[in-house]
């Protein structure tokens, strides 16, 4: 081999085999596992797709999916909402915007399962936050986290509360790539703010936004750290995520059922992934 | 050519990291975990055993973690290892492991008359160290469900302690809606009734004192019965209905958090284990001195009931010091190492003939009511897979008592899961 082929392949040797040792063989493992009917107390024995078959017929497992789904739709649209006017005001030319843009990401550097701690001590009925104001207006104590449509809430705010800095970020880099003679162009032919916003900003913004929804639904179709803390899936398992539900075959000993249930997450995070990446190529197009 | 020879040199090291060979123990290894003092005090036992009989004992440290500790002992288990020789196993887990054939039967120390079966509590070791008819396990700590309450409170009402769950919510009532007006975080009653395995628990006992159970006499696991669905009523009912119980009894009630209730003097009654009386009359406590302790109350026409919790010791089958585990066992439920236990530690001690000694009497005054509980004692399902089946039943029960699915409801879907899972592991 002469050199000229050599070197830039011993230079994406250790990529490949990063790439083959941490994201290849584990992902090809866990579906091998998946294949398996591997429980604790019983002989391992080869089963195919019948763990598969288990879910297809697991009314929990589609009580999961769906949940992951509305989970996902709800915080994903109000984090968009936000994080788009959060970007806005960061964008405005203001003195005080450095120190402005610092505070808005505080929430996104709190590591997750301090924020959802912190959040799930807020909501606690006996001395929370949350049930101490409500007392000091005369409201007797809620209990937050008892019915599942006040957990299902007390989750949305917690990821949105920890996430709208991110998709902030990301907007304000789309933001800025928008050209301000266009702007200014436009103000001058006498178009008001909110029709320089959503003929102009938005539309130039689009793939961005994009980018930003995918990598959140991804993100939120896998949410497992902030349930855990929060609900732990509760009350009665009406907040259980999808991999909250994996975890549980995995703490149970049940591998193979686990495995299973991680691959059909795989398989939705990848092919929303390739979307991503679609629609990355159109816009470079 | 240095920078590979650098390399080649990494790798050998690495590779012994890795892959160098822990040289065999003629010793034997004995696993136990749990918090640093009680292992600082095995490290002791320990040590008195290898002086009496020259025996080398290697202490495997386990973590405090009751999930972490089981799998510290299937992983070696599972692969057959000849270490640990001997460990302690919390009482759900020594049906599994007696299924999967890793425990050494002690029939042969009992029909040698060196441990007495007499000497230990009979239900315990027929419902959780027989498994089909052979002895795997013996107890070292007992502990089960108690019914902690207020003496000041009760006298202070004119009120006796409650023998039945009537007369509990009666008395309850009364207390609480006094209590109120000066304290009006009061409730009546606290117990466990988290989605956890502490729930479980609860209802078991709510369950076998209303005539309920959730094992049938052929050992197969029926929760859906008139009896459960009438005390998964009786739980939700305590919150919803008799309000005696707080509305987050399902969503945050565990053993800690029902103990500082009690504690902070914010309740007349509270479910616990044996080992919330020491905290509860520790200095500091509000309650001190003011706590007595009882057997849980029974249904109508049910009996007392409490769920049935503990370690017991056994012997891998794949030990390659048996003899040596045997000597170190019986030392370990001897008379004299049960009663250091329970008087350094605080153990409920295994052996039944221990509840009569004059010292740890005078140490645990609440013994005879525990002695008296042991033989109300049920226990959880044996299964290999109870671990799986708690989940269902945590689950739904967890449903039920907040109310999102009738008892009735929550009940079936438990059933019809537990049939799914139990099918799906057998066939």
């Amino acid at each position: 081999m002469n050199r000229k082929i050599k070197e830039p392949v011993s230079f994406l040797l250790p990529l490949i085999f990063f790439i083959a040792a941490f994201l290849l063989f584990p992902v090809l493992g866990t579906f091998w596992n998946s294949l398996w009917h591997d429980v604790p107390f019983m002989a391992r024995r080869f089963v195919a797709f019948d763990n598969y078959v288990g879910l297809i017929k697991d009314g929990q497992f589609w009580q999961t999916s769906f949940f992951t789904i509305v989970f996902a739709c709800v915080s994903v649209s109000l984090e968009m909402a936000f994080g788009m006017i959060t970007a806005l005001v960061l964008n405005e030319k203001s003195r005080l915007r450095g120190a402005l843009r610092g505070i808005a990401l505080i929430p996104w550097a709190i590591p997750s399962v301090i924020g959802a701690r912190i959040w799930q001590l807020i909501f606690r009925y006996d001395y929370g936050v949350a049930n101490i104001t409500l007392k000091a207006i005369g409201i007797g104590p809620v209990n937050w986290l008892g019915t599942s449509v006040g957990a299902f809430a007390a989750l949305v705010l917690a990821d949105v509360w920890r996430t709208t800095p991110f998709v902030a970020i990301i907007l304000l880099a789309g933001l800025q790539t928008v050209p301000d003679d266009i702007l200014k162009q436009a103000q001058i032919d006498g178009a008001n703010i909110f029709q320089r916003f959503y003929r102009i900003t938005l539309p130039m913004m689009k793939p961005i936004i994009m980018v930003a929804i995918l990598f959140r639904t991804i993100d939120a179709m896998r949410v497992f750290d902030l349930i855990y803390v929060i609900t732990g899936g509760g009350p009665g398992g009406t907040t259980a995520s999808l991999s909250v539900y994996g975890y549980k075959f995995f703490l149970t000993g049940d591998f193979g059922y686990g495995s299973a249930v991680s691959v059909i997450l795989f398989i939705i995070a990848l092919t929303m992934a390739v979307v991503y990446i679609k629609l990355g190529k159109l816009r470079s197009q | 050519m240095l920078s590979s020879r650098r390399l080649l040199i990494s790798i050998t090291i690495f590779s012994f990291l890795f892959f160098g060979c822990k040289p065999r123990t003629p010793q034997l290894t004995f696993a136990v975990g749990g918090a640093s003092n009680e292992v600082e005090y095995w490290e002791k036992i320990v040590s008195e055993f290898t002086d009496s009989t020259r025996i080398d004992v290697v202490l495997l440290r386990q973590p405090t973690d009751t999930d972490q500790r089981r799998q510290g002992l299937v992983i070696p288990l599972r692969s057959r290892q000849q270490d640990p020789d001997i460990f302690l196993m919390d009482v759900i887990w020594v049906g599994q492991f007696a299924a999967s054939d890793w425990l050494e039967p002690l029939d042969s120390v009992v029909a040698t008359g060196d441990v007495n079966l007499a000497d230990f509590f009979e239900s315990i070791v027929n419902q959780v160290d027989t498994y089909h008819d052979s002895l795997y396990a013996l107890p070292v700590y007992n502990d089960c469900g108690l019914l902690y309450f207020r003496k000041d409170l009760l006298e202070k009402y004119g009120l006796k302690p409650p023998v039945t769950w009537q007369q509990l919510i009666r008395s309850a009532d009364i207390v609480q809606e006094n209590e109120r007006i000066t304290n009006p975080h009061f409730f009546g009653f606290v117990w466990q009734g988290a989605q956890y395995e502490g729930l479980v628990c609860n209802f078991l006992e709510f369950a076998a004192s209303n005539n309920g159970g959730i094992i049938d006499s052929a050992g197969g696991i029926i929760v859906y019965t008139p009896e459960n669905i009438r005390a998964a009523d009786l739980m939700h009912d305590l919150i919803h209905k008799h309000k005696i119980s707080p509305p987050n009894t399902y969503t945050e009630m565990k053993e800690e958090e029902t103990r500082l209730a009690f504690e902070n003097g914010n309740a007349l009654y509270e479910r616990n284990w044996p080992y919330a009386w020491a905290l509860h009359n520790k200095e500091g406590s509000r309650v001190k001195g003011k706590v007595a302790a009882a057997l849980l109350p029974r249904g109508h026409n049910g009996q007392h009931a409490a769920a049935l919790g503990g370690w017991h010791i056994g012997i891998s089958k794949f030990s390659d010091n048996k003899t040596e585990a045997m000597t170190f066992l019986k030392f370990v439920l001897s008379y004299a190492t049960q009663k250091k236990l329970a008087l350094n530690l605080g153990w409920n001690p295994g052996r039944s003939d221990l509840y009569e000694d004059a010292d740890v009497r005078r140490k645990m005054p609440h013994l005879d009511v525990l002695k008296n509980s042991f033989d109300h004692a049920v226990a959880r399902p044996t299964s290999p897979y109870y671990t799986q089946i708690s989940e269902i039943l945590q689950q739904n029960q967890n449903a039920a008592l907040s109310g999102k699915s009738s008892s009735d409801e929550a009940l079936a879907r438990a059933q019809r899961e537990i049939n799914e899972i139990l099918q799906r592991y057998n066939e």
